[in-house]
C-alpha cells in the first residue's frame, strides 16, 4: 500500500480515506485526533522508558469548532522531526517494523492535523522538549498537500526556539502558547517540573457528545487497559477528571522482531525483492525474515526451482508466485514470542479495579500463540456486580447527554448512550419515570428530566443489563464495530449459561459484567485500515475462547459461591427467627434463663450455617480456604451481608446479641 | 426475644406442684425433661431435636390378639436446624409452654383456645407463630406422642358433640345427672371423662345402642326406646369424638354392657364401626383407652333392601370414591378374614348402591325402633 500512494496527492488520499481514517464525521474526528495523539505519546514515552503522564484537553472555540490540546512526559521530538511527522504523511518510525505498538502506519497524527487545517483552516501547533536543560521547539505547522510536504508557518518558517527556565516560560505565557511545566504534588510527592514532552494542539471541526463511541469513554478505557498511566482529561465544560495510574511498572520493552515467512503477502514479497540490498536470494530470506536458516533458504529455493545465487531484483514474478508458494510448502520453525508484552493478569486486575466499580474481579492471559506467522496474545479480564453507567452519571450531566443526542426516541437514548443498559432496563426505566418511550429526548420538560432521573438512580437495571465487552488491541481501545469484530464473536459464542450468567442464543449475556479482551501483537490483524474490529482467524478465535472459558470458569465459582453464601445466610435467618421463640418456650417451661439459651442456641446455628457455607468447591471436595480455590488473579471484594441478602438478614429477632447474618 | 409471654412469676394462680393432681405432676414431668433435652443439647453446642413417635399408617399395627390398632416404635426426627422442620420444632414447644400454662392454673381450653393462646407474631418479622388451627391441632398430636400423655392431660378438649339417655346416673364434677330424665334431649358427653371428672351411679341398664346420627337418635329417644328394652342409648354425631369413644370405653370396660351399633350402609359407617372397635390410625395410641373389640354391627345391613323390602327410591348411588374406600376397608386386616365383613361389603359392592338409617321411616316412622332393631336383638343378627 505505501509505495503506491506515495504517488498520489496526499489530499486526494485523504479525502478518499476519510472513513478507513476515522474522520467521516464530526464526532468521531474529535476522538480519532485525541486517539491519534495520546497513541504516539504513549508510544514514544514507552519506548523511551519513561511512566507516562498525559494532559488532554478539549476547548470549544465555536459551534463545531474545536481545539484538542494532547501533552506528554516524553522524550519530546528532535527539532527537525518535528515538521516531518506532523505535516507528512506516511512518515512514520513503525511502519517498517515489526514490533508490537499503539501506532503501525505512520499516517496518524499527520492525519489528524491535514483533517484539522481542512476544517477549520488552522495549523498544527506543536511543542517539544527533550530535556530538562533544552530549548523547547515551537512550530505552527501546515501541509502542503500538492508535494506532502510540511510548510511551516511561525519564525518565518523556522519555528521559535524557547529556552529551557523561567525566560521561557514566561516568553510562553505571554504568546498564550500552553504547556503543563510541573506535575501536581500527589500522595505526598512535592511538584517537580515536567522535564521533556511534546504538545500537540490541532483544531477541527467537531461535535462534542458523551456517551458510546465519546472521547470521555476513551479516556476511561485507556485507563483500565494502561495502569501505569497518570490520565488528566478536562472536558469542553472544564469539568477535570484524573485517572491516576495504580502501578510504576512500565509494560517490558517489546522486542523487534523480522517477519516470519509465513505472514508475507506475494505482494509484500515482491516489494522487498525491488528494495532489499541483499545480493543473492538465499542471503535475501536470511536476512530479512526470522527463522530462516541458510539450510531453510535453499530448500525454499530448491522447492520453487529458483537458484539460491540468483539475485533477487531479478526473479521474474512467475518464480515470485514459486518462491511464495514453496515458502507455504517449506517447514518454518514457529517465530520467537517474547517480542509480545501483555499487560499482565496482575495489572489487568489493578486496572479494571481502578476503573470499574465491582464485586469480583479476574483476569486470564494466554501464552502467546502464532496466526500466519505473526505472534500475538490474548488476555481476558473480567468485572462482576458493578452498577453501570446509568448510576454515575448526575443530574447535569444527564441534562447535557439529553440536549446533545442524535437518538429519535427516549428508549433509544437510553440504550444508545449507557453502557451495559438493555432495552429491558431501558423500558423499566421510562415505566418508573411515567415517560412515553417514543418521547423525542430534546422535548422534555426541566420536571420529566428530573424524574427520568429519579427513576434511573432507582431502577436496579442489574436485570436488564447486557455484558459489557471493552475490546483492546495492543492497549488501544476498540470503541467502535463492535459487531463485526471476532473478539464480540467469541463472546458471544461461549456458553456464559455454565458460569452462571443469563444469555440468549447468538447475543451477549445479560448481568451486571465486564469483559475487557486485548490483543497484543506485532501485527494487528484489523478488518480494515480504520483499526476498529479484530478479523477472524482461527488461532485468534481459539485463543480467546480459551481465554474467555478461563474467566468463565473463575466468574462461574463465583457466582456459585455467592449463591451458597446468599442462600445460607437465608437459611440462617430462617433459624435465627425461630431460635427466640424455642429459647423462651424452653426458657418458660423450665425456668431457666432464656437469653443465656439463646447466646448456645445461637452459636450452634452460626456453626451449622458457616460450615455448609465453606464446605465445598465447585468439584464437591472440602477445601480449608475459600479463596485460594479461585487460584490467583482473582480480587474478591466483600459485600456486607445486608447487601446481599436484601432485607431477610435483618428480619431476624433482634435483641442484645448479634443477630444479623452475616457473609461467610 | 418474646418479652410479650408473661414469666411464669407473672402469672396469676399457678398452683404449688403438691397440689396438682398425680396425673398433672405425671405431665408437667414430661414436660420438664422436653426443656431439659433442649438445654442439654444447647450447652454441648449440639443441635437439638426431638423424636417424636410416627402417626402415620406405617407405624400403625393390628395387634392380632388385643384385637386392636397399635402405634409401633417408628419416630420422625424434627429439627431445629433443618429448614423445612424449624418451624414445626419451634410450634412443638410453643404448645409445651401452652400445656405447663393450663396445667398450673387448672384450667382447660379448647383446642381453638390453645391456638389463640399461643398464636402472636414472631418478634422482628410479619411470620405468625401458627397461620392456621390446623397446624397447632397437628401439633398437640405431636405433643401428646412426645409427651406420652393424652390431649385430656395436657388440659384440652376438643368441640364436643355426641349425646347419651337411659338408666344411669352419672357424677359430672360432683353433680348428679339422672339420664333418664333428660327430657327431649340427652345429657351432653363432655370431651373428657376421666374418672376424676366423671364417675357412673346406678346402672340398671343390660346393654347400649349407639347410633350414627343425632336425627336418629331422637327417634329411638321419642319412641322410648332405651325403657322398653332397658338400654343406654348414644349418639357420636357422625365419626364419634374422643369423648364419646372414651365413654363407650368406660361403659363397657367397668360396667360389662355390650354395645351395638346402628350405622348407615355405606363405607363411612363402616368405618365408624372400625374406629369404635378397633381404634383409629392417626390416634392409635389411645386405642388401648377407646377401642372397644367386642362392639358389634347391627345394622344397616347390605341385605336390608331386600330383607324389609324396601323401594328402590331409597337407595343412593355408589360413586368412585365410595368404592375405593369400601375395597380399602375390606382389606383392614381385622375385615380382612372375617367371611361374614367380606360378604357383607361385596352385596354393597353388587348392589351399587348405599342406604342410610332414615331410608327405614320409608317403611314406617317407628319401623327402626320397633320392627329393626328389635327384631336383629332377638335374633341375635349382628356382625362381629
Ligand atoms: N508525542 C510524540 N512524542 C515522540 N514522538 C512522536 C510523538 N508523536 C509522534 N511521534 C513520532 O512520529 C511518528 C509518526 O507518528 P504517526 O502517528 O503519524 O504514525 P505512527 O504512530 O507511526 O502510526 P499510526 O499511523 O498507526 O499512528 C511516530 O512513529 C513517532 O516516531
Ligand atoms: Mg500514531
Amino acid at each position: 500500500m505505501a509505495a503506491k500512494q506515495r504517488e498520489i496527492s496526499v489530499s486526494e488520499f485523504f479525502t478518499k480515506n476519510k472513513h478507513l481514517l476515522g474522520f467521516d464525521n464530526p464526532r468521531k474526528a474529535l476522538l480519532t485526533t485525541v486517539k491519534e495523539a495520546v497513541d504516539n505519546s504513549l508510544d514514544a514515552c514507552e519506548e523511551a522508558g519513561i511512566v507516562p503522564e498525559i494532559w488532554v484537553k478539549l476547548t470549544q472555540v465555536k459551534p463545531n469548532h474545536f481545539r484538542v490540546s494532547v501533552q506528554d512526559n516524553g522524550p519530546g521530538i528532535v527539532k527537525n522531526q518535528i515538521p516531518l511527522i506532523f505535516g507528512k504523511l506516511l512518515y512514520g518510525s513503525k511502519f517498517h517494523r515489526l514490533r508490537m505498538s499503539r501506532g503501525q502506519q505512520g499516517i496518524g497524527i499527520s492525519a489528524a492535523g491535514m483533517n484539522g487545517w481542512m476544517t477549520t483552516g488552522a495549523p498544527v501547533k506543536i511543542i517539544s522538549k527533550i530535556g530538562a536543560n533544552k530549548p523547547a521547539h515551537y512550530f505552527e505547522i501546515q501541509i502542503n498537500t500538492q508535494l506532502n510536504r510540511p510548510e511551516i508557518k511561525n519564525g518565518k518558517g523556522e519555528g521559535v526556539d524557547i529556552p529551557a527556565g523561567p525566560k521561557g516560560l514566561e516568553y510562553l505565557a505571554s504568546q498564550g502558547i500552553e504547556w503543563v511545566a510541573t506535575y501536581e504534588a500527589r500522595d505526598g510527592v512535592p511538584e517537580r517540573d515536567v522535564k521533556s514532552g511534546t504538545r500537540v494542539t490541532i483544531e477541527l471541526a467537531a461535535k462534542y457528545q458523551r456517551g458510546r463511541g465519546s472521547v470521555d469513554e476513551y479516556i476511561e478505557l485507556t485507563a483500565i487497559a494502561n495502569p501505569h498511566v497518570t490520565l488528566h482529561f478536562e472536558d469542553p465544560d472544564g469539568n477535570p477528571r484524573t485517572y491516576a495510574r495504580s502501578t510504576r511498572h512500565l509494560p517490558p520493552e517489546p522486542k523487534e522482531i523480522k517477519p516470519h515467512p509465513y505472514g508475507v503477502e506475494l505482494g509484500t514479497l515482491v516489494t522487498m525483492f525491488e528494495r532489499t540490498k541483499a545480493p543473492t536470494l538465499g542471503q535475501f530470506f536470511v536476512t530479512s525474515f526470522s527463522r530462516v536458516s541458510s539450510a531453510v533458504a535453499r530448500r525454499i529455493c530448491e522447492r520453487a526451482g529458483v537458484g539460491i545465487r540468483m539475485s533477487p531484483k531479478n526473479v521474474p514474478s512467475e518464480k515470485a508466485n514459486g518462491l511464495y508458494q514453496a515458502i507455504q510448502e517449506t517447514r518454518i520453525k514457529a517465530p520467537t514470542t517474547d517480542c509480545i508484552a501483555p499487560i499482565g493478569e496482575d495489572l489487568l486486575l489493578k486496572g479494571l479495579r481502578h476503573v470499574l466499580p465491582g464485586e469480583f474481579y479476574c483476569a486470564a492471559t494466554r501464552p502467546p500463540a502464532v496466526y500466519r506467522g505473526n505472534p500475538f496474545l490474548i488476555e481476558v479480564g473480567l468485572t462482576y456486580g458493578g452498577g453501570g453507567s446509568v448510576e454515575k452519571v448526575s443530574l447535569d450531566v444527564l441534562r447535557e447527554l439529553l440536549s446533545q443526542t442524535d437518538a429519535r426516541t427516549l428508549r433509544q437514548f437510553l440504550i444508545n448512550t449507557f453502557d451495559g443498559l438493555g432495552p429491558d432496563a431501558a423500558d423499566r426505566i421510562l415505566a418508573e419515570a411515567e415517560a412515553g418511550t417514543r418521547v423525542a429526548p430534546g422535548k422534555l420538560k426541566p420536571k420529566d428530566i428530573e424524574r427520568l432521573f429519579e427513576s434511573m438512580r432507582n431502577i436496579s437495571v442489574g436485570d436488564g443489563q447486557v455484558m459489557q465487552v471493552l475490546r483492546y488491541a495492543n492497549r488501544v481501545p476498540l470503541q467502535f464495530k463492535q459487531r463485526d469484530c471476532a473478539i464480540t464473536d467469541s463472546v458471544i459464542q461461549t456458553n456464559w449459561r455454565a458460569y452462571g450468567l443469563s444469555q440468549s442464543r447468538g447475543a451477549l449475556p445479560a448481568g451486571p459484567v465486564s469483559v475487557m479482551v486485548h490483543i497484543a501483537s506485532v501485527w494487528v490483524p484489523f478488518t480494515s485500515e480504520s483499526k476498529e474490529a479484530i478479523a477472524s482467524y482461527p488461532e485468534i478465535q481459539k485463543e480467546l475462547r480459551l481465554a474467555l472459558q478461563a474467566v468463565g470458569r473463575k466468574l462461574g465459582m463465583y457466582l456459585r459461591r455467592r449463591k451458597r453464601v446468599q442462600q445460607e445466610g437465608e437459611r440462617r435467618s430462617i433459624f435465627l427467627r425461630y431460635l427466640g421463640e424455642v429459647a423462651s418456650a424452653v426458657g418458660e417451661i423450665n425456668g431457666v434463663d432464656a437469653d443465656g439459651l439463646y447466646g448456645q442456641l445461637l452459636k450452634v446455628a452460626k456453626r451449622k450455617t458457616a460450615e455448609a457455607d465453606m464446605k465445598l468447591d465447585e468439584r464437591g471436595k472440602a477445601i480449608a480456604d475459600e479463596h485460594s480455590a479461585f487460584g490467583d488473579n482473582v480480587i474478591i471484594v466483600e459485600q456486607d451481608a445486608k447487601t446481599m441478602f436484601g432485607e431477610r438478614a435483618t428480619a431476624a429477632p433482634s435483641g442484645n446479641s448479634p443477630r444479623s447474618a452475616t457473609a461467610g | 426475644m418474646a418479652k410479650r409471654k408473661p414469666k411464669t412469676n407473672e402469672r396469676a394462680a399457678a398452683k404449688p406442684m403438691s397440689e396438682l393432681s398425680p396425673a398433672d405432676r405425671k405431665t408437667l414431668t414430661a414436660l420438664t425433661g422436653l426443656g431439659e433435652r433442649v438445654i442439654a443439647c444447647a450447652e454441648r453446642s449440639r443441635p437439638p431435636h426431638l423424636d417424636i413417635p410416627s402417626r402415620t399408617l406405617s407405624n400403625v399395627r393390628f395387634n392380632q390378639s388385643k384385637r386392636i390398632l397399635e402405634m409401633g416404635s417408628g419416630t420422625n426426627r424434627r429439627e431445629l436446624f433443618n429448614l423445612s422442620q424449624a418451624k414445626a420444632y419451634m410450634q412443638t414447644l410453643l404448645v409445651g409452654t401452652g400445656a405447663k400454662r393450663l396445667i398450673e392454673q387448672g384450667k382447660t381450653t379448647s383446642l381453638r383456645g390453645l391456638y389463640y393462646m399461643l398464636k402472636h407474631t414472631i418478634e422482628g418479622t410479619k411470620e405468625e407463630t401458627f397461620d392456621e388451627q390446623g397446624e397447632s391441632d397437628s401439633m398437640i398430636e405431636d405433643a401428646e406422642v412426645l409427651l406420652n400423655a393424652l390431649r385430656e392431660e395436657l388440659h384440652l378438649y376438643a368441640q364436643k358433640r355426641g349425646e347419651m339417655v337411659g338408666p344411669i346416673t352419672v357424677i359430672d364434677s360432683g353433680d348428679e345427672i339422672d339420664c333418664t330424665r333428660m327430657g327431649s334431649g340427652g345429657y351432653g358427653i363432655p370431651s373428657i371423662v376421666e374418672p376424676d371428672r366423671i364417675q357412673f351411679r346406678n346402672c340398671k341398664a343390660t346393654f347400649i345402642l349407639h347410633v350414627e346420627k343425632d336425627t336418629v337418635w331422637q327417634r329411638f329417644n321419642e319412641d322410648k326406646f332405651w325403657r322398653k328394652h332397658n338400654c343406654i342409648l348414644t349418639h357420636g354425631a357422625g365419626q364419634p369424638p374422643r369423648g364419646v369413644r372414651r365413654m363407650l370405653y368406660r361403659l363397657n370396660a367397668e360396667l360389662g354392657l355390650p354395645i351395638y351399633c346402628v350405622l348407615d350402609n355405606d363405607p363411612w359407617g363402616y368405618y365408624i364401626y372400625s374406629v369404635i372397635k378397633q381404634g383409629s390410625i392417626n390416634l392409635a395410641y389411645e386405642s388401648k383407652r377407646m377401642a372397644i373389640p367386642s362392639v358389634r354391627f347391627l345394622g344397616l345391613r347390605s341385605i336390608d333392601f331386600e330383607r324389609c323390602r324396601l323401594t328402590p327410591s331409597v337407595q343412593i348411588r355408589l360413586n368412585d370414591q365410595d368404592r375405593k374406600r369400601a375395597k380399602q376397608i375390606a382389606g383392614y386386616p381385622w375385615f380382612a378374614n372375617k367371611r361374614p365383613w367380606q360378604k357383607e361389603i361385596d352385596l354393597m359392592l353388587k348392589n351399587g348402591f348405599k342406604l342410610e338409617v332414615e331410608s327405614l321411616i320409608s317403611k314406617d316412622i317407628s319401623y327402626v325402633t320397633e320392627e329393626y332393631v328389635p327384631t336383629r336383638l332377638a335374633e341375635s343378627d349382628f356382625l362381629d
